[in-house]
């Protein structure tokens, strides 16, 4: 029996993500993913009208908002019979083009980078441009107050992570414009959203504010602003580290799982859905040199609670899943239920679709010798980036031409009442990966409503096989030489982009100290 | 319920930006006080220069929100350990929160620090924070009736801060 460490992230947050490794021989032998907060949001939608759910839903996570409502407006769409316009189409694909793009960035440099780069090199930086001097200082003004949240990583920098001066020091000033791209970015989405965060436009049949050639103006100049920092910054400082310091992982292929994965498709680029930004499709057991795409099929999804607190059952199609907890269930370890495609666990997200269309520059790393998992995953998030920008501004293009000819449309206003009994899905890309809504109508009301998300995809645990998820599989064999200091562990399951909680974010300090604030 | 009219809603400086933001899970009860009093305040008046903003349940990418402002009020569920309907008010800089937050995700960075990273690109506004101690987050798209109550009580001190800096 090896050694086995926990590491969990709840500190002050009630409920997330624990993942948990056995140790052996300085690799991981063994590995669980546990979601440690109940979840179960959709039982909040039972009898609800079922136009409510795209908002009831974009209030899951504060994260991921607005592919919850895509997703359920989506599954309304499909048990209403409505078919969204062009018009419509294209006002949802460009303010969810926006939030593609500050969510990519955002994981690069502010949730991930940092377990890559040995930050206090900065104060080794001996050139004299005004702008990293100004940045050494303020780094090490923060070291020297001993506020140096949240640039501290929480683990020691090992031999794979970047030291030069030179290479941490722009590093770090990308990370802090990375921060006002971010800021700009949101209130690009929330010119075809309406608002932002929690977009209101987007609804059963379409969206409800129509454009002017003012908002399409001011959402290319803003774009502009992004694609500069995407091809200029972001790509080149992802591949700089990929094919650089960060080689050796990369080809290693640490993190990189089952090599299963599953893409529902998203991201309309003409009027008959024919050409998406993302092409559905599934690949089991993936062969780099012979990639070998099969189509998706959605009712080949299953839900297994074997080891999930949960009442159980055997595993269940979303349109007939249930949300009965069952803490006294002694196998469970998560409230993660776990999904499998054709009863295979699947890697989803930026990896799985750049794999899945075969993008060019994502076989070319992998003909480099990048193998996939955590650097690959990188890599595939950037990538992936480019093409939504580039799509932005087709989008752009359409819409100024659709328009302006007669009969413009945004909203497909014949099936805007529900229907007195119907079953729908909705399905959509999110940043993380593929996000399902199921829905069922009954009396015009909402009778069951099932969502499955990417991170339970991915953070699934063993199935009835006692087959390991995504993120327990990509762990095995990765290296932790030191048991105290398993940032091998972290930067693999960062890779993935997590997000488990999507909800509880009180303010909830360590001590009480903040009693001494009492008003009454 | 309604508040319209029944504040005396005072006029700050006109050169500086003031937001109002209501951040909480609608979903979560009482972790949704925030949002619950933003949305009551939406019903008053207020001058142009004074914003109200609905944060939602949004975490790091407040950025865009806080960035842009001089004065920024916050209302939020607060455990602070004191009774539930507690009203805490404080300003981020009155107490240090741990540091240890790098290995967490995006949605767990709460308001303190985005508050704080925006500090990182350069501009930190004057901020206050007016808490509220939960009574429950279990699920459910109401205020318990506890909370409830104080929600008059909680705008005042919204508007007493509001005063305050004028």
């Amino acid at each position: 029996m090896g050694k086995k460490i926990s590491i969990d992230p709840v500190t002050r947050i009630e409920g997330h993500l624990k993942i948990e490794v056995e140790i052996e021989n300085g690799k991981v032998k063994d590995a669980w993913s546990a979601g440690t907060m109940a979840r179960g949001f959709e039982a909040l939608l039972t009898g609800k009208d079922p136009r409510d759910a795209p908002f009831v839903t974009s209030r899951f996570c504060g994260v991921c908002f607005s592919v919850h409502q895509i997703a359920s407006a989506r599954a309304l769409d499909d048990a209403f019979g409505a078919n969204v316009p062009w018009g419509g189409t294209l006002l949802r694909n460009l303010a969810m083009g926006a939030e593609y793009i500050y969510d990519h960035v955002l994981h690069f440099y502010h949730l991930t980078a940092l377990d890559y780069i040995d930050i206090m090199a900065v104060a080794n930086y001996k050139g004299k441009d005004k702008d990293l001097v100004a940045v050494k200082e303020k780094i090490l003004g923060l070291v020297k107050a001993n506020d140096t949240f949240p640039l501290t990583p929480r683990y020691k920098p090992d031999e794979y992570c970047v030291n030069d001066p030179d290479m941490v020091i722009a590093a770090v000033k990308h990370y802090i414009d990375a921060l006002s791209m971010n800021a700009k970015a949101r209130n690009m989405g929330a010119i075809f959203g309406g608002r932002t965060p929690h977009y209101q436009s987007i609804v059963v049949g379409g969206c409800t504010q129509y454009p002017d050639i003012n908002m399409v103006a001011r959402f290319r100049t803003m774009l502009d602003e992004q694609a500069k920092f995407v091809n200029e910054v972001y790509i080149p400082d992802v591949l700089a580290f990929g094919t650089g310091p960060l080689l050796p992982l990369a080809t290693m292929g640490v993190g990189g799982g089952h090599n299963n994965y599953l893409s529902y498709g998203a991201l309309e680029k003409d009027p008959a859905g024919n050409d998406l930004v993302f092409p559905p499709g599934v690949i089991f057991g993936l062969d780099p040199g012979n990639i070998k795409v099969q189509p998706f099929d959605q009712k080949k999804i299953t839900e297994s609670v074997k080891y999930a607190w949960y009442k159980q059952d055997k595993p269940q199609h979303p349109y007939n899943g249930k949300q009965e907890f069952d803490l006294n269930h002694k196998e469970a370890y998560t409230f993660v239920k776990a999904p499998r495609y054709d009863g295979k666990p699947m890697e989803v997200g930026p990896l799985a679709r750049m794999i899945i269309t075969k993008n060019p520059t994502l076989l070319g790393l992998v003909k480099k010798g990048v193998k996939p998992g955590a650097v690959a995953r990188h890599a595939a998030r950037a990538i992936e980036t480019k093409l939504i920008v580039d799509a932005c501004y087709k989008w752009c293009d359409d819409l100024l031409d659709a328009m302006t000819k007669p009969g413009f449309k945004i909203h497909d206003t014949d099936h805007w009442e529900p229907p007195e009994t119907g079953m729908g899905v909705g399905f959509y890309e999110a940043p993380r990966g593929a996000l399902g809504h199921w829905i069922k109508i009954k009396n015009k009301k909402i009778d069951n409503y099932q969502a499955v998300v990417p991170s339970t995809w991915m953070a699934s645990p063993r199935d009835e096989k006692k087959v390991r998820g995504q993120y327990e599989e990509s762990l095995i064999g990765v290296p932790v030489p030191d048991a105290e200091n398993p940032i091998n562990v972290v930067r693999v399951i960062r890779s993935f982009d997590p997000c488990l909680a999507c909800a509880i974010h009180l303010i909830d300090p360590k001590t009480n100290e903040i009693r001494k604030f009492i008003v009454e | 319920m309604s508040t319209s009219c029944t504040y005396d809603v005072p006029v700050p400086d006109e050169k500086k930006k003031t937001v109002i933001l209501g951040v909480g899970n609608l979903l979560l009860s009482d972790e949704g006080v925030g949002v619950h009093v933003i949305n009551e305040m939406m019903h008053m008046h207020f001058p142009p220069d004074i914003e109200l903003i609905e944060g939602g349940v949004d975490g790091l990418r407040l950025m865009n929100v806080v960035v842009e402002v001089d004065r920024l009020i916050v209302i939020d569920a607060v455990k602070g350990g004191g009774s539930p309907g507690s009203i805490y008010k404080f300003r981020p800089e009155e107490f240090a929160t741990h540091a240890d937050t790098s290995k967490m995700s995006v949605h767990q960075v709460g308001i303190l620090e985005v508050i704080r990273l925006s500090g990182l690109v350069g501009k930190l506004p004057e901020t206050t924070i007016v808490g509220v101690e939960p009574k429950s987050v279990g699920m459910g798209m109401k205020l318990t009736p506890e909370i409830q109550s104080k929600v008059p009580r909680i705008i005042e001190l919204v508007l007493d801060e509001l005063k305050d800096s004028v």
